[in-house]
């Protein structure tokens, strides 16, 4: 089938117990020149040690600036079946789900259109459509809206939302993860296929502090889920696992962060005033123990890898806020911060690094929240305070 | 006065063909430009309005080079045939 | 172009409530509680009944002729649903308990593994490498196989200490975000770009490649009448910028390309805070179809680990436990100048106290 592709370095990750990705790509082979061509560059770049790609930064949809990363081989002539190698972002679903029947339209497709290799999925969340060619770029975008599906974000707009299981299935959801996730992205498709910001957005949503999306790292702004009040505990599930011989003192009390249980028989307590939410507890003793019942989720932002001023976590800008239908206070929220962030930041500078330049305190009051002790770790530890409010004498027109 | 979407259109195509070469421009930088020169007589929202209006037929089209622009049609160094 | 139908656009994706099982529709938001059933199978108990998730590796980089398989599994034991999880794997989504033995037996026979749940690896998240991408510093597809193939048997167990996460980024751009992983292995790329004085001028924008530098190490020269640029390489991060401007400005390296590993960053809340992944090993060089160096590291760091640290403890809060001297003794891992930050705020990470251990 695929004997004259020749391949003697990749065929070795054909062996062992992990799926081979060469081994799939082969099954192509026989029908795509562009699988041929894609093994036999890849077999080079294992040869040489170095790849062999050009980016190519002009070619996409009509209309849209976002949705497909353009890509040339840089040895054509040698390569031609990926002379183009473009990619599209079809914008997933909402944690995602499918069915069979939706995913087989978009492989029927990809065989129609492309190289029949995909990602499932992408960094950022997307079905990735790996490798066609400029001239079928257009006709793969129209027959994907046909069957309902459009293309995800790319460069500087607002990179498709991607969410966790959330409520459909894990019982430790605080919101309606996948409802968000849904709205946001159809709230702001503009935004999302047409790139007016600084630099990318990216929203990633996670039911709990489990935080399954990584939206505290990978992020522009997260929404975490989190509950104010205390962990419910049912007591009957709470003495089976103490029946059960768990080390409940070695496993969960000793591994709380603020020390804050206690076990007493088979009784569990909790001073739930300096509880962190931290979630190991509920993890171990999932059958014992849920999160609290006012359920809302923290906001965080400014999450980025480390180019260029190094890598950040997100920081906390709303420590709570209730998240319900139809969201219109997410929405608020959101278009506040994109409006400063517009305004006031520059090329190439994602969220975070623009708060950490204008400073935390000249953000909020940009986009109107006011700070809490919340927000910080701990107040600076230096004195070079500028003070907006002082006295003066009578007439000299102090603040 | 409110400015014509199509007249910050122009203005902007403009713009964008003089930077052809020297500059990428980014939809910020077109928005900031009408604003300089417009000031209360533009909105965001227009100018969003007229970079789609140059972009859908087709006298401008969005780049990406490690940030997104908005540039003249044309053939790009890595361009294979 | 003529059409034949209008030209939609800005449709968004379709609704998730059409992808999701009778089963989670029921229980949507009612789920009480999870049950553990092995190495890569769950039930979640809602009001209304239990449905059993089965967890399935997944090179991420797949054909159409995988999902079809996949789909074919789908179809035959999950009533056509399906998902994949943020880390890549492949659930299966079952209404019927019966079904979980017959599915795991027959996606073993498709070569693929049932784990990645609790206490295991999960699927390496990962980035293109030399498949798709124009400034990687290594192959991505290629190294998480090699790696796997070490590990798989930490993918269809839960023996581990707690769940051990482990990514791949090709370069410092790091589309996979790396840096708040259990293990980070990390494409690195260690000269700056070789500039072609003979096709640049004709091939790039002199003023756009001068802007493309993040930190303004390239400006503008003149060669043999010629205008083109020039590179301060004490400013260089390797970033490939140019490169993605100007092809003229190759970024690859084969002979000083290679490999990184980082250890000890996490991402979920569950005892500690968040952390970053800490530079573990500097290089190791680029050693395809199989990278040796790489994945013995990888698995000797596993294997100290899996030893070593108690329930529950990740990788970053076991090292914080015995402290740093301690991980680079037991990994037998070169301690060297490399380990010390020299970038923004490095001195936060220097010892700023005498709670050492000797």
């Amino acid at each position: 089938m695929a004997d004259d592709l020749n391949t003697p370095l990749l065929d070795e990750l054909e062996k062992g117990p992990w799926p081979s990705f060469v081994k799939d790509i082969k099954s192509l082979a026989g029908k795509k020149e562009m699988a041929k061509d894609l093994l036999r560059q890849l077999e080079k770049s294992y040869e040489d040690k170095r790849g062999y790609w050009k980016h190519g930064g002009l070619v996409g949809v009509m209309g849209y600036g976002g949705g497909v990363i353009g890509r040339y081989s840089a040895l054509p002539d040698e390569f031609p079946g990926v002379s183009h190698f473009h990619t599209l972002r079809v914008n997933q679903p909402s944690g995602w789900f499918y069915t069979t029947e939706a995913l087989r339209e978009i492989t029927k497709i990809w065989d129609e259109h492309g190289s029949g290799l995909t990602n499932m999925h992408g960094s950022t969340g997307d079905l990735v459509l790996l490798g066609t060619r400029t001239e079928e770029l257009e006709p793969t975008f129209r027959a994907l809206t046909e069957k309902g599906w459009d293309l995800g974000g790319s460069g500087s707009d607002l990179r498709t939302p991607s969410c966790c299981v959330g409520p459909a299935r894990c019982e430790n959801a605080c919101f309606d993860t996948l409802a968000i996730n849904y709205n946001l992205t159809h709230q702001y498709q503009d935004e999302l296929h047409r790139p007016m910001f600084n630099y990318k957005y990216k929203i990633k949503i996670s039911g709990c502090p489990n935080d399954c999306t990584a939206a505290i790292a990978r992020s522009d702004m997260g929404i975490i889920g989190i509950w104010k009040d205390d962990i419910q505990v049912d007591a009957k599930a709470m003495a089976e696992y103490v029946d059960s011989g768990m080390d409940i003192q070695g496993l969960v009390v000793e591994n709380c962060p603020t020390g804050c249980i206690g076990m007493d028989g088979k009784e569990i307590n909790i001073d739930n005033s300096n509880c962190v939410k931290c979630m190991h507890c509920i993890n171990v003793l999932p059958k014992a123990l849920s999160p609290g019942k006012e359920r809302g989720a923290a906001i965080t932002l400014g999450a980025k890898a480390p180019i260029v001023e190094g890598a950040l976590f997100g920081s906390v800008i709303i420590p709570f806020m209730k998240i319900e239908e139809p969201f219109e206070e997410m929405h608020d929220l959101i278009e506040r911060i994109w409006e400063f962030w517009d305004e006031h930041g520059t090329s190439r500078e994602r969220i975070g690094e623009f708060i950490e330049r204008v400073s935390l305190a000249t953000f909020l009051e940009g986009i109107g929240e006011k700070p809490l002790p919340q927000m910080i770790k701990a107040p600076r530890d230096n004195p070079y305070v500028f003070y907006e409010e002082y006295f003066a004498e009578e007439g000299e027109g102090g603040k | 006065m409110a400015i014509p979407v199509e007249q910050l259109a122009d203005e902007m195509y403009e713009i964008v063909k003089e930077s052809a070469g020297v500059k990428k421009l980014k939809g910020g930088d077109l928005t900031k430009a009408m604003v300089a020169k417009y000031g209360d007589d533009v909105s965001r929202a227009d100018v969003k309005a007229a970079i789609r209006v140059l972009i859908d037929s087709g006298r401008c089209v969005y780049g990406y080079f490690g940030g997104s622009s908005i540039e003249l049609p044309h053939t790009e160094a890595a361009e294979n045939q | 172009m003529a059409t034949e139908v209008e030209r939609k656009t800005d449709i968004g994706p379709p609704s998730y409530e059409q992808f999701l099982h009778p089963i989670i529709k029921e229980n949507y938001g009612k789920w009480k509680y999870h049950n553990n059933l092995g190495p890569g199978v769950l039930e979640h108990v809602g009001e209304t009944g239990s449905i059993f998730t089965v967890r399935v590796s997944s090179p991420r980089l797949v054909s159409t002729n995988f999902l079809n398989m996949i789909m074919d599994l789908a179809d035959k034991y999950s009533d056509g649903y399906f998902r994949f999880t943020s880390r890549n794997n492949i659930e299966f989504l079952l209404a019927n308990k019966d079904n979980i033995e017959p599915l795991k037996q027959e996606v073993e026979a498709n070569g693929l593994l049932v784990g990645g749940t609790n206490n295991a690896i999960s699927n390496i998240v990962h980035t293109q490498g030399w498949v798709h991408c124009h400034s990687a510093a290594t192959d991505a597809s290629g190294l998480v196989k090699s790696v796997m193939d070490e590990l798989a048997e930490y993918f269809t167990s839960e023996k581990l200490p707690a769940k051990l996460r482990v990514a791949v980024a090709c370069c410092l751009n790091m589309c996979g975000a790396v840096h708040a992983s259990d293990i980070a292995i990390l494409g690195v790329h260690r000269t700056p770009p070789k500039i072609d004085n003979q096709t640049l001028p004709n091939l790039c924008e002199i003023p756009t490649t001068v802007a493309s530098c993040p930190n303004n190490a390239i400006r503008p020269t003149s060669i043999e009448g010629k205008t083109t640029v020039k590179v301060d390489e004490d400013k260089c991060m390797y970033c490939g910028n140019c490169y993605t401007v100007c092809p003229a400005m190759p970024l690859a390296d084969p002979l000083n390309d290679g490999v990184s590993i980082w250890v000890g960053g996490k991402i979920c809340n569950a005892r500690s805070e968040p952390m970053f992944t800490k530079l573990a090993i500097p290089y190791l060089p680029n050693n395809p179809p199989r990278w040796p160096e790489v994945t013995s590291a990888v698995k000797k760091i596993v294997e100290i680990y899996a030893d070593n640290a108690k329930p529950y403890e990740r990788v970053g809060e076991w090292i914080n436990r015995i402290g740093w001297p301690r991980f680079f003794d037991m990994s037998g891992i070169e301690f060297t100048k490399y380990h010390l930050d020299d970038f923004r705020h490095a001195g936060t990470t220097y010892r700023r106290s005498l709670h050492n251990r000797y």
